[in-house]
């Protein structure tokens, strides 16, 4: 077994060295890559310039008169409307924003006023920044809430902000964008990708960067800098995909603010892919990862049943992974050299320990461990685990293919894969560099990404009578029949068509 | 000819049954075979009639190209139905081959040709299982890419099929072939023919002209002749079979149907639907034959004394046929055209002009004249009883008509009928523009605007400002009104939010020292683009190709109306364009601050955004906010 590293303030770690430290599901696809913006600005020195043995560190911006104005501010909408003179208006404002400041750093509002020429001006600028910004009417909690990643100025992290000041309490920035950041810079294209990233979106000079700017001013930073988590793989297939995908939609010819939801689409398919492909080595299949899709029609098919089935055998993956990452400690030479050893049950309970950093060495009230049997030990750290396991990373696989639109309840009661149109797009956007016919895009959909949707790529299941061929087919063609709507496919003539990148090189000056 | 038809015919049938039985054959039946070039010789001799003659557009230029003696090969690419295999055997012909060698078995012809050259036709690529048609591609690349002169190779394939089967053989032999690519691009019209392989694609040739030739080869053929000593059109009776053939051929409307028939293949072909000859044929054999109680929908000769008894001639309405109304749903799906054809929406769509003038018309004093000119000069298919009655019992509230679906016959009666006023709708008709009947009711001026590009006249100036507005409108997510300037607009996000107000760039909306919008026609495409230019010079314009979808779109949006059928893939067209218009802005902004260097730097402490404001009356204007920036 690898060299174990030690993860801190976990009770045991089973997950960790499994996945790393840490994916979580509330994180979703968006806050994943926002954290990773935060890590990326941290070092624009040298970006994804690291080996798997550097230690990469990062301090990330607090911003919270920007994302006070923006989410802990209803009042402006109002002040705008009334028929009070300018003067008037800002002072109102000041008075009743100042009351609800957090004292962080925002007390003082007259800065604001030098910068816009009118308290309508400035009214205008805030509704645009709410415009484009993430979740900026969901119920959750202000400091929750994000900017646009316009520039470097407009990245802050996730707070808790009460009364005792703010604090990163890991809710949504969960360390999966610390991830990320090591994954692409395990990548071996990394250095290139962080490159390009860091020219075309942290430029300070952007106009929406430096309207934030306005409104936040000098930037506020960390306390102190950190640690990045825990990743257990110095490379991997998945993360030169990922990398790959994103250089490929970097290259499109399409505004970078426009890029940016297909790399978080693909970031989290990639990350889906990471999650599901370390799941199965873990419990040692060796098959790859498939996502059977059902392309939505009118027409109800088989295909629906057979991907409800698809997304319940990859539902199951990652429990099936932690029972079997414990379990292997049975296999180990030193495992079986315990039972001649004086102290078996001592000596086992150190090996686990040395694996899973459980059971602690400190006395422990609720158990007495050291009197536990191996098998024993094995079997309530497996109960430990999954229950564990059951409350966040267990349901990754759940709320990530729903927020990168893979799957869906859509139509019917069980959930499926049913790729909604923007994945299609973005599918588009990183295969296709300027067109492709049809059952390619097909057939690389499948190799990169697991995804079955036609006849050639189900022959399996075709071939274990799951489903008949003509079902698959009809599949493929409302599959093609989508696209067509997009204005994503050419047809030729019949059977032969075209899928087009709107944004390809060749494209160039014409839609 | 009267001898051949003596023996073909049954006695005591009438006279133009073998032909009328030879063309339903052409027609939608369940099971085609006519359709197929093998089969009609066959077919032509059982029935000893004269056979559809349509012209080989293509035979001309392939002649020529072989007779130049240019060295290489010959591709013949297109859909099925596009008549790959009848140019491939006039070609045979012309150049002096035996027909009887033709008609042999084997899929593989030789013929040595006056300059030395052997010529090898290649009938069809989609008879050969798998690897069987490697042999003949080593053949075809050797004289393309190998520069060996002593054959010219004649291969007629689809297009998906010869670049499948080079992609399969390039596989095999672990390279990708290199005659796939450059024909892909020519293929897509997105690059040239191969050096020494002339392409002759049948599929971009389908338009107007074609469906014409066709119209002119059915409606006019030598056998109607046949139909003059006819009895079932005597003593006043309406043959439904010989009717339908006069107004296709546009006897009493200075061929207006035929007209209005080939604007809707020619929009159809602008959106990019490719109707084959085989399917145009299928379509006039039905419009001609159709008939909803006939037997598979088709009427024959034998048939019509029946219908004339059962006063059911009105059932057989060309105008209806035209949208394949005699077929059963599921017949209907099987057919491009008539998918294409039921893509307009014609019989759904009404005003309520037209309605009203339908189901009021009759009795009205102020509709009356019009209701006579238009609906009661045609006994036939127009003011016929069945109408009629069905409208009284309609109008006089009659029970049926007050329960649910009651009224379904009527309803049916009424589709008809919008369907034929499609066609015949005098042009210029005030009141009641025939364009309307259909989803496009900007059609007419999409082809009147492609014509004036062609013609290189000015397009008209309510199209242009009508454009623009649609275009502002889908830019800015805003209702606004300006018919001078295109705002290049963002949300400060992403491109796809619905509302914009933020002013990125401005264009005006006609072209003026190399910026601005020009509406030019695509040579390529032969479709007429919007092509927004944002700084002078080469490279800085982006170009919209538009369809008849993507105007009808625009127009709809400018006129305050989206209906939501076609407005998604529209949308995501019209917002990858914008995506595209500010990546350009982006670009040039990026290249002028690099040429101004310094300079930049000057203004530094400000920032300008330029909001997009609506004034009273719906006319934006950008406003600009200026930010006191520190940096």
């Amino acid at each position: 077994m690898r060299q174990r590293i030690d993860i801190d303030r976990v009770d045991f770690a089973v997950d960790e060295h499994i996945w790393g430290h840490r994916l979580y599901d509330e994180q979703l696809p968006h806050l994943t890559v926002l954290e990773f913006f935060g890590v990326l600005g941290s070092n624009l020195d040298s970006p994804l310039v690291a080996t798997p043995s550097d230690k990469v560190r990062y301090r990330p911006q607090h911003q919270i008169r920007l994302r006070g104005l923006l989410f802990n501010n209803p009042f402006v909408e109002a002040i705008r409307e009334r028929s009070i003179t300018d003067d008037e208006k800002w002072r109102e404002w000041s008075s009743l924003f100042v009351q609800d400041a957090t004292k962080l750093g925002d007390e003082d509002t007259g800065y604001l006023r030098s910068a816009f020429s009118s308290f309508d001006d400035f009214a205008k600028a805030i509704e645009l920044l709410r415009s484009s910004a993430f979740e900026a009417r969901s119920n959750k909690r202000w400091s929750s809430k994000f900017v646009f990643p316009f520039g470097p100025d407009a990245l802050f992290e996730d707070l808790r902000i009460d009364s005792s000041g703010a604090s990163n309490d890991r809710r949504f920035f969960a360390r999966t964008g610390e991830l990320l950041y090591l994954m692409l810079s395990r990548a071996a294209r990394g250095p290139e990708l962080g490159a390009q990233l860091s020219q075309r979106l942290f430029n300070r000079a952007a106009p929406m960067n430096r309207l934030v700017r306005a409104l936040q001013g000098e930037p506020q930073l960390a306390s102190n800098s950190r640690d990045v988590g825990h990743l257990p793989h110095a490379t991997h297939p998945r993360f030169d995909q990922l990398c790959e995908d994103w250089l490929a939609i970097l290259s499109r010819d399409m505004p970078i603010y426009d890029a940016l939801e297909h790399l978080i689409a693909s970031a989290g398919l990639n990350l889906l892919l990471y999650f599901l492909e370390q799941a199965k080595a873990q419990a040692g299949d060796a098959e790859p990862v498939e996502f059977v899709c059902e392309i939505v029609s009118k027409e109800r098919t088989k295909v629906r049943a057979l991907s409800g089935d698809s997304y319940q055998v990859n539902q199951g993956l990652s429990v099936k992974a932690v029972r079997a990452s414990i379990e292997q400690a049975r296999l180990l030479p030193e495992w079986q050299a315990a039972s001649t050893s004086d102290y078996p049950d001592a000596e086992r309970a150190s090996i686990m320990r040395g694996l899973f950093q459980w059971p602690s060495a400190d006395a422990d009230n609720e158990a007495d461990y050291t009197r536990m049997s191996g098998d024993k030990l094995i079997e309530t750290l497996v109960d430990m685990a999954i229950s564990r396991h059951e409350q966040h990373v267990g349901k990754i696989h759940a709320s990530w293919s729903r927020a990168i639109g893979l799957s869906s309840r859509r139509l019917a009661r069980r959930t499926r894969y049913a790729p909604n149109d923007r994945l299609i797009k973005t599918l588009v956007v990183a295969i296709v560099d300027d067109k492709m016919q049809f059952d390619e895009f097909l057939a690389e959909a499948k190799r990169r990404y697991g995804l079955v949707i036609g006849d050639a790529e189900g022959s399996r299941l075709v071939a274990d009578k799951k489903v008949d061929q003509e079902v698959l087919s009809e599949n493929r063609a409302n599959l093609e029949a989508r696209l067509v709507g997009l204005g994503l496919v050419r047809r030729l003539s019949d059977s032969c068509s075209f899928v087009e990148n709107p944004f390809g090189f060749k494209g160039e000056g014409n839609c | 000819m009267t001898e051949q038809n003596a023996i073909a015919n049954e006695p005591g049938a009438p006279p133009s049954s073998a032909w009328v039985r030879f063309l339903r054959t052409y027609g939608p039946t369940p099971n085609n075979l006519t359709m197929f070039d093998e089969y009609v010789a066959g077919a032509v001799g059982r029935a000893k009639v004269q056979p559809i003659a349509l012209s080989t557009p293509m035979l001309e230029p392939m002649k020529a190209h072989v007779a130049s003696g240019r060295p290489g090969s010959v591709l013949i690419a297109g859909t099925a139905g596009d008549g790959k295999t009848y140019h491939c055997r006039s070609l045979w012909t012309s150049l002096g081959g035996d027909p009887r060698a033709w008609a042999a078995k084997g899929n593989i012809k030789e013929h040595r040709l006056a300059d030395g050259r052997l010529a090898v036709f290649i009938k069809d690529l989609s008879e050969f299982n798998g690897e069987e048609s490697d042999a003949p591609l080593a053949r075809l690349e050797k004289s393309v890419l190998g520069g060996d002169d002593s054959e010219i190779v004649i291969l007629a394939a689809n297009h998906g099929q010869v670049l499948d089967r080079l992609r399969d053989l390039g596989r095999r032999q672990g390279r990708s072939h290199p005659l796939r690519k450059p024909l892909q691009e020519f293929f897509l019209q997105a690059g040239q023919e191969p050096d020494r392989l002339a392409v002759f694609d049948l599929s971009r040739s389908v338009g107007r002209m074609a469906l014409e030739e066709v119209v002119a080869a059915v409606a006019k053929h030598a056998e109607w002749k046949n139909c003059d000593r006819c009895t079932l059109k005597l003593d006043g009776k309406v043959c439904p079979i010989y009717e339908n053939r006069q107004r296709l051929l546009g006897i009493g409307d200075g061929a207006q149907l035929g007209r209005r028939l080939g604007d809707l293949v020619e929009i159809a072909r602008l959106n990019g639907q490719h109707l084959p000859v085989r399917d145009l044929l299928a379509l006039c054999a039905n419009m001609i034959l159709g008939h909803r109680d006939a037997k598979d929908g088709l009427m024959s000769c034998a048939e019509v004394a029946w219908i004339q008894e059962q006063g059911a001639v009105d059932r057989a309405s060309v105008y209806g046929n035209a949208f394949g109304a005699n077929l059963p749903k599921r017949r209907l799906a099987d057919r491009p055209v008539f998918k294409a054809m039921a893509a307009f929406g014609i019989g759904e769509e009404t005003t309520n002009g037209a309605d009203g003038l339908l189901v009021y018309g009759k009795d009205d004093v102020e509709l009356a004249p019009a209701f006579a000119r238009l609906i009661g000069s045609d006994p036939v298919y127009g003011a016929t009883p069945r109408l009629l009655s069905a409208q009284d019992n309609y109008l006089e509230g009659e029970e049926a008509a007050r329960i649910d679906g009651g009224a379904a016959g009527f309803m049916g009666l009424l589709q008809e009928q919008r369907r034929r006023l499609f066609f015949t709708l005098p042009a210029g008709e005030a009141g009641y523009p025939f364009w309307s009947m259909t989803v496009f009711r900007f059609a007419g001026e999409y082809l009147e605007m492609r014509a004036a590009l062609i013609e290189k006249k000015a397009i008209a100036e309510a199209v242009r400002g009508r454009l623009v507005r649609g275009l502002n409108r889908v830019m800015t997510g805003l209702l606004i009104d300006n018919v001078d300037r295109i705002f290049v607009a963002s949300s400060g996000g992403f491109t796809q939010s619905r509302v914009s107000v933020l002013c990125d760039t401005e264009a005006s909306s006609r072209r003026l020292n190399g910026v601005g919008m020009a509406v030019k026609l695509e040579a390529k495409t032969g479709r007429p683009c919007l092509d927004v230019s944002l700084a002078q010079g080469a490279g800085n314009a982006v170009a919209f190709d538009l369809t008849p979808v993507r105007f009808e779109f625009l127009s709809r949006v400018a006129e305050g109306a989206l209906p939501g059928s076609f407005s998604n893939e529209c949308l995501e067209d019209m917002l990858a364009f914008k995506a595209k218009l500010l990546r350009k802005a982006e670009l040039i902004r990026g290249r002028s601050r690099q040429e101004e260097g310094e300079e930049a730097g000057a203004d530094s402490g400000t920032l300008t955004l330029n909001f997009i404001d609506i004034e009273q009356g719906g006319h934006g204007f950008s406003r600009p906010i200026t930010v006191r920036t520190s940096e």
